[in-house]
């Protein structure tokens, strides 16, 4: 059986609740105009408004909740299918319950951070679909952990030719055993090549000096070279694993952190709307 | 040289096992290299690290080669060997030790720092996932809602709680509850500044009429509440809710400078398109849509003497209308292209000759006699007295204007239409009573021939409508014609709004087609398909100007609750009555006494 994701989780069952729900507030929205004109503070205004609150609260409250679906992959797939098309079909809701009157103030600073948080869900929706099969094609049959093992054995074999080789080598080999720096900060982590690596520097070194040694020196030297080349590109998808995997989580560091600043000016929003009735 | 070398190493419970050896060399080298006699395989030893030799007098050295040496805490390039010495190469610690018989020097060899295990290597520089960076998901929404609940709700909530702080506040280029204004207030309520509590006095408590009506005191119901009738009606359909007659209810602020009034339809034909059903007494049409289905325009006319209720005549556009306005004036000739003759040449006229834009710009001003006609329309009535002209007033006082002047010709030294007789009257001779009868005779004569060619020959003849209202022939005093009433309509449609400036665009021709008018009787009022060729109705059309029933008309048009009345859409109220209601719509003369007889 083909693998389903997220998205169409029951037969894309939410996809089409989403849709309905669209398609409710637009009916609605242009069947009743208000001989007021059409904003936020008229009937349909205040339903569309109500219902937009309540979807971003339940949305919000599934997201705290969702670790208690852990157990069950299917609860959480399904949990995460309605987090995202129930979200976006808020773009539409709160769009019509503005009534397209956007302003400098608490109410449109409610529905920009509303935005915010959608469009980088939607970032994290891309990166969940597209990012776990570049990591597989990265990794293949390793993980992270067995590429860390392999480079330990690259390390020992590496220590072990270049004791042979003249000091200035071995100071080489023995930097790029100590100091090669796999992640890091939180730039660091985004970075497949640092600017000073250690083991690149070494290959670099190598290849350049096998141009002019002869004899054993000359074949020691390829066995160092061939070793730290192989050691170069274990740390390279190493890197680019961590790369991957902070990339999957980095826009959560803005979804969530907006998603509670919406949920404080949306209560702004609501109070400062019923204070000055 | 002969050195016994202990070499010491450690099991896991940390205990030294000795291995003791004599190694024999000159010199002896200590390094990684496999030439080195102390042969260290570590690399963080050189290939050649040091030398011990033996100096001329049998004492050991050691001396740095490729790698360094640290003795006793200290860097040294070369330095004599003395028992109890402990020398650091890299990882290893060679300690000096007395010196056993046949042998020139003792060493104990310990490696005091092994390599760490590779994997340990790579593992201390792994820093993987961003939870284990300064990125922080909870800290961030900490740190973003409470900011967002200071700023936007906090604080504004404690500001509006604080009459006094709120006050001082408001006068501040951005008061605390500045981000909670929805959008820009009405042009007229900008006044208030950034002071909400003008209207939102109460926390969660809707803004009263009472908050409106603190500054429109005056304003009008939709109709007048004159009767108990009027008054009941208003009850059931204005108030039977609190929302119904909440100002607020239909005016919205925050919408910007125009936005505080209806401009919809709906408002009016929710009751107006049926009206007939709603309340089977009323009077009024129905009306559902200006576009197609409102009633002919009712032009009101100005009744000619009439006074109080019949002064005007209201009458629908839908049949032909004659105006009776009791004034002779063809505009063909008036206009027409190729001129007229005037006094002082000839004169081409067009509308605005006669027809001024008042100072609203909504309609005109009157026209009048002295300053619109008289310049062509002389009131001469003696040829050879051309700079006398009769006053433009009633018959009495032309005829009176008359015989005096005729008198005064006829009894002064000149007469200036030689007639004697009963003989030749001498300068300076004053003239027998005879001849003073005789003259007065024939400048009443005189007088009564002239005023009766003003009446019916000229002159006055030429604009008004008179009658003969008894026999001329025989010698009577008094006015014998009658000039009836006149009366031009200023105001056709006074229920409406329509403004004459902002139609400027366009020619007075294109809606008043008085070219080819030949009597004053002709309406030049264009009816409702002239207004519907640019107006809509209800619904927005893209090729047209609005066309709702605000674009004319007003709400607010019934009686003052209290206090002065309220403004019609086109000016005054429409009570003939009212003193400045006859001003403007022309009610001329003003009362009865001063009618014509």
């Amino acid at each position: 059986m083909r693998h389903r994701t997220f998205l169409e989780y029951q037969r894309y069952r939410h996809l089409k609740l989403a849709t309905a729900l669209t398609l409710a507030a637009i009916v609605v929205y242009a069947w009743f105009s208000s001989p007021v004109g059409r904003y936020g503070g008229t009937l349909t205004g205040y339903a569309l408004g109500t219902i937009g609150a309540l979807l971003i609260v339940w949305l919000m409250w599934l997201g705290i909740q969702k670790r208690r679906y852990r157990a069950n992959a299917n609860g959480l797939k399904g949990w995460v299918s309605a987090h995202i098309y129930l979200g976006t079909s808020l773009i539409v809701i709160t769009t019509l319950h503005t009534g397209f009157q956007v302003g400098w103030n608490v109410h449109t600073l409610a529905y920009v951070l509303m935005l915010v948080v959608i469009f980088s869900g939607f970032f994290g929706v891309y990166v969940y679909l597209r990012l776990p099969r570049l990591m597989t094609e990265n990794m293949g049959e390793d993980t992270l952990d067995s590429v860390i093992l392999k480079i330990a054995d690259v390390d020992q074999d590496i220590r072990r030719v270049a004791m042979a080789m003249p000091d200035d080598v071995t100071r080489m080999a023995e930097a790029s055993i100590q100091r090669t720096r796999i992640g890091g900060g939180v730039l660091a982590q985004f970075r497949d090549q640092p600017a000073a690596c250690p083991t690149r520097q070494a290959v670099g070194f190598l290849e350049e000096a096998g141009k002019t040694l002869k004899g054993d020196d000359q074949q020691r030297n390829h066995e160092l070279y061939s070793l730290m080349l192989r050691k170069k590109k274990l740390v390279a998808r190493a890197r680019t694993d961590i790369r991957f995997k902070a990339a999957l989580t980095l826009w959560l560091y803005i979804h969530v952190p907006i998603s509670f600043a919406l949920l404080a000016a949306l209560s702004a929003h609501i109070i400062s709307v019923f204070f000055y009735w | 040289m002969k050195i016994r070398l202990t070499q010491l190493t450690r099991n896991r419970r940390g205990q030294a096992i000795l291995t003791e050896q004599t190694l024999q060399s000159d010199p002896f080298r200590i390094g990684r290299g496999a030439d080195c006699k102390l042969h260290l395989p570590d690399p963080r030893i050189a290939l050649h690290h040091a030398t011990i030799g033996l100096s001329d007098d049998a004492n050991g050295f050691i001396e740095a080669a490729a790698g360094t040496i640290k003795i006793d805490g200290h860097f040294e390039r070369f330095m004599r060997l003395k028992t109890g010495q402990k020398i650091r190469i890299g990882p290893f610690e060679i300690v000096v030790l007395l010196t056993p018989p046949s042998h020139d020097l003792a060493l104990s060899v310990e490696l005091i720092e092994p390599l760490k295990d590779d994997l340990a290597d790579v593992r201390a520089n792994l820093r993987t996932g961003l939870s284990g960076t300064w990125l922080s998901k909870r800290a961030l929404s900490w740190i973003t809602a409470w900011t967002v609940l200071l700023i936007f709700l906090i604080w504004p909530v404690m500001n509006a709680l604080d009459s006094h702080e709120r006050e001082a506040n408001a006068k501040r280029s951005i008061p605390p509850d500045a981000s909670w204004n929805p959008g820009a207030l009405a042009s007229a309520h900008h006044s208030f500044g950034r002071d909400c509590a003008q209207c939102h006095d109460t926390p969660f408590v809707q803004t009263q009429n009472a908050q409106c009506e603190s500054c429109h005191k005056s304003i009008g119901w939709h109709f007048a509440l004159n009767t108990k009738e009027a008054k009941a009606l208003h009850e059931s359909v204005f108030m039977q809710s609190a929302d119904a007659s909440r100002c607020a209810s239909c005016h919205r602020d925050h919408k910007g400078p125009l936005g505080l009034v209806r401009q919809d339809s709906p408002l009016c034909t929710q009751c107006h398109a049926d009206l007939k059903t709603r309340h089977p007494e009323t009077s009024l049409p129905n009306v559902a849509d200006f576009d197609h289905d409102h009633p002919a325009f009712k032009l009101s006319l100005l009744m000619p003497g009439k006074i109080g209720k019949d002064a005007v005549l209201r009458l629908a556009q839908d049949s032909p209308i004659i105006e009776t306005s009791n004034l002779k004036f063809p505009h063909d000739i008036h206009l027409a292209p190729k001129g007229l003759r005037g006094p002082n040449g000839k004169v081409t006229m067009d509308c605005k000759n006669c027809h001024v834009p008042d100072e609203e710009g909504i309609r005109f001003k009157p026209t009048a006699m002295k300053q619109h006609c008289q310049d062509c329309h002389s009131l001469e009535f003696e040829p050879k007295a051309s700079h006398r002209q009769v006053p433009h007033g009633n018959v009495a006082e032309v005829m009176t204007t008359l015989n005096e002047f005729y008198a005064q010709a006829a009894l002064a030294d000149t007469p200036i239409d030689v007639v004697v007789q009963d003989g030749v009257r001498r300068p300076g001779v004053r003239p027998m009573t005879a001849q003073r009868q005789s003259a007065l005779a024939w400048a009443t004569q005189k007088a009564q021939t002239t005023g009766r060619e003003l009446m019916e020959d000229r002159v006055c003849f030429t604009c008004h409508e008179i009658s003969k209202v008894s026999d001329t022939e025989n010698k009577i005093q008094s006015p014998s014609w009658k000039i009836a009433p006149v009366a031009i309509t200023q105001h056709w449609l006074p229920k409406s709004r329509f403004s004459h400036s902002k139609h400027n665009t366009h020619e007075c021709s294109s809606c008043h087609q008085v070219q080819t008018s030949k009597v004053s009787g002709d309406i030049a009022i264009p009816d409702i398909s002239k207004c519907r060729e640019c107006h809509g109705g209800n619904a927005t059309a893209v090729d047209k100007a609005p066309g709702t029933c605000e674009t004319c008309h007003g709400f607010h048009v019934g009686g003052p609750k209290s206090g002065t009345p309220v403004l019609l859409p086109g000016g005054l109220p429409y009570d003939p009555k009212h003193k400045a209601a006859q001003k403007v719509v022309g009610i001329y003369p003003p009362s009865k006494s001063a009618l014509h007889p």
